[in-house]
């Protein structure tokens, strides 16, 4: 174990013959973080997820997962790595234990001990003697992040978990994924189209569009970089319209009814808002209310790939 | 490792347990047959263990140990893909390689497995019911049918497998095989009518010789030639194992 990142892609580019699924991507993941991969349908996330376990080789650039060059340091760094890809495949003729039991004779060492608690982990306990051919979509999802367990991983890939989840399971995975970075210590690289989902979880986020790489931060940076704004009740919406107007961090005031309005900023801090709730005042404008507005990261996401990609808004 | 790759061939029921409970019926039914021509017509069926117990037996097993063989085989070779638990093995961390060898040994194993309870019961069968003198079975000769029995289906399993890695498709790695098997392989026989020694080391008749039979090429040639008609498919299955991405 090195304490450099724990993923370091440089420059990686996948082609499929002329399609370019991956185009030269550098990014790092940093130890002990949940990062969010996002992307449209088709937008290389998955293909770059396969690349980094070293099950498809990039065309160019290079890969290193937990320091180990990929594929050729495979071996090293899958010692103590978990994922899924796609879709989670068991034996469906074996037990849902039968098969984490086949899973650890193939890990070896310690793995074969880690059977029992991994099904507790993931919930799983009462169901472990059943056949998976008699599993929900839900029960495979969490079976497979019981296997991801096995070898006890500092990075768990999870490619679209939530997949085939209800929402109580949805609930419950959430948690387990920060438990799993913020009770164990690992990192957990999880890719989703489910925004939201992502946006309770992780605490990088990764934008792929098209195959390249559009944004990665944090998820206040990404959100507070997005579209602020204010939504405002007052008593005397037209005045109110023209004391905004003058405001200097003020991009533009809509109409959203009669009492309503909301108000686009360029910035927003607290400072602003004292600032803007005096001047209404002092113009004589009873205010009723005032809420500050944030991009989603939906928002943002659409607003980012709609930017880059065909144009759409 | 190998211990958990036999778990994944055997636990597969239609194949694996099916296709012993079918080997095991064949000596149930070598078994019956003998009994019933034993009692209908003892005065020429003397026997009912002894050498027809063990001709029958090792036929049957010999048989129908090659169709199963081949199913066994084909799947070993082509489900984790067509499954899409390959990705999922290579995630393990352990080599290409290393998986593809040690599934190999597991199908040998398999197959021992498959073919050991009915050659087990054929055995008792023909040392333990009533049989004519002149129909005693020697060690050698019951040695001779347990290595027929058993060599002709690990062949053919071991090339199944290698074709089911190079098709990765459950359906045609299984059709593919038995054609082979079935098909192919006695059509290939048919250049010893051009070449007498070419013909002897096509499978069959290369199988024949190492298993007892008359031929114009000495054992090791046949054996190699043997081992040549494996490793190929093997060798074949094995790159597109270490090419494919998963």
């Amino acid at each position: 174990m090195t304490d450099g990142p724990i993923i370091r892609l440089e420059h990686v580019t996948k082609r499929f013959r002329t399609k370019v699924a991956v185009d030269d991507v550098s990014f790092d993941v940093a130890r002990g973080r949940c990062v969010g991969w996002l992307g449209p349908n088709g937008s290389g996330k998955t293909t770059l997820i396969r690349c980094m376990l070293g099950l498809a080789r990039v065309s160019s650039g290079s890969i290193a997962v937990r320091g180990h060059a990929m594929p050729g340091g495979a071996g090293a760094a899958l010692e103590r790595v978990g994922g899924i890809v796609e879709e989670p495949r068991f034996y469906p003729y074996l037990t849902g234990r039968g098969n984490l039991e086949v899973w650890a004779g193939f890990l070896g060492g310690e793995s074969r001990s880690r059977v029992l608690p991994a099904l507790e982990r993931v919930g799983l306990a009462a169901d472990g003697n059943r056949k998976v051919k008699q599993y929900s979509m839900g029960m495979r999802q969490r079976l497979g992040v019981a296997r991801s367990l096995l070898n006890d991983p500092e990075l768990l890939i999870l490619d679209e978990p939530s997949n085939g989840l209800d929402p109580s399971g949805m609930a419950a995975f959430r948690e387990m994924i920060r438990s799993f970075v913020e009770e164990d210590g690992r990192t957990v690289f999880v890719s989703s189209h489910l925004l939201d989902e992502v946006e309770k979880i992780a605490d990088d986020i990764a934008i792929v569009h098209e195959g390249k790489l559009v944004l990665h931060g944090t998820v206040a940076e990404l959100v507070g970089a997005g579209r602020q704004g204010l939504r405002l009740r007052v008593d005397d919406a037209d005045r109110a319209v023209v004391v905004l107007e003058s405001l200097h961090l003020v991009r533009g005031v809509e109409r959203r009814g009669p009492h309503e309005l909301r108000v686009e900023l360029e910035s927003f801090d607290d400072a602003f808002a004292i600032a803007l709730n005096r001047s209404l005042v002092q113009a004589g404008i009873g205010v009723a209310e005032v809420v500050r507005e944030r991009a989603s990261l939906e928002e943002r996401f659409l607003e980012i790939t709609g930017s880059t990609g065909d144009g759409a808004p | 490792m190998i211990a958990a790759s036999l778990r994944t061939i055997t636990g597969r029921r239609g194949s694996f347990r099916g296709g012993g409970i079918v080997i095991l019926l064949g000596v149930l039914l070598v078994v019956t047959v003998l009994l019933a021509v034993n009692e209908l017509r003892p005065g020429r069926n003397p026997s009912i263990g002894g050498q027809p117990m063990l001709d029958g037996v090792g036929g049957i097993v010999w048989a129908l140990g090659i169709v199963v063989a081949i199913l066994v085989g084909s799947l070993a070779g082509s489900y984790d893909v067509a499954q899409g638990t390959m990705r999922y093995l290579v995630l393990t961390g352990v080599g290409r390689v290393r998986l593809y060898a040690g599934r190999t040994v597991a199908l040998v194993a398999a197959i021992a497995l498959l073919l050991l309870p009915a050659l087990g019961i054929g055995c008792v069968a023909v040392f333990a019911l009533p049989s004519d003198p002149g129909d005693e079975v020697s060690g050698s000769a019951l040695a001779d049918a347990v290595w027929t029995a058993t060599l002709w289906p690990l062949v053919f399993g071991l090339i199944a497998m290698g074709i089911g890695s190079l098709l990765r498709s459950n359906g045609p790695a299984i059709a593919i095989s038995l054609l082979f098997a079935f098909a192919a392989s006695p059509v290939l026989t048919l250049i010893g009518a051009w070449k007498e020694t070419l013909g002897d080391v096509m499978l069959l008749p290369a199988l024949d010789r190492i298993t007892g039979g008359e031929s114009s090429v000495a054992i090791p040639v046949a054996a190699l030639a043997v081992l040549v008609w494996v490793a190929l498919p093997w060798v074949l299955g094995l790159a597109r194992h270490l090419r494919d991405e998963y």
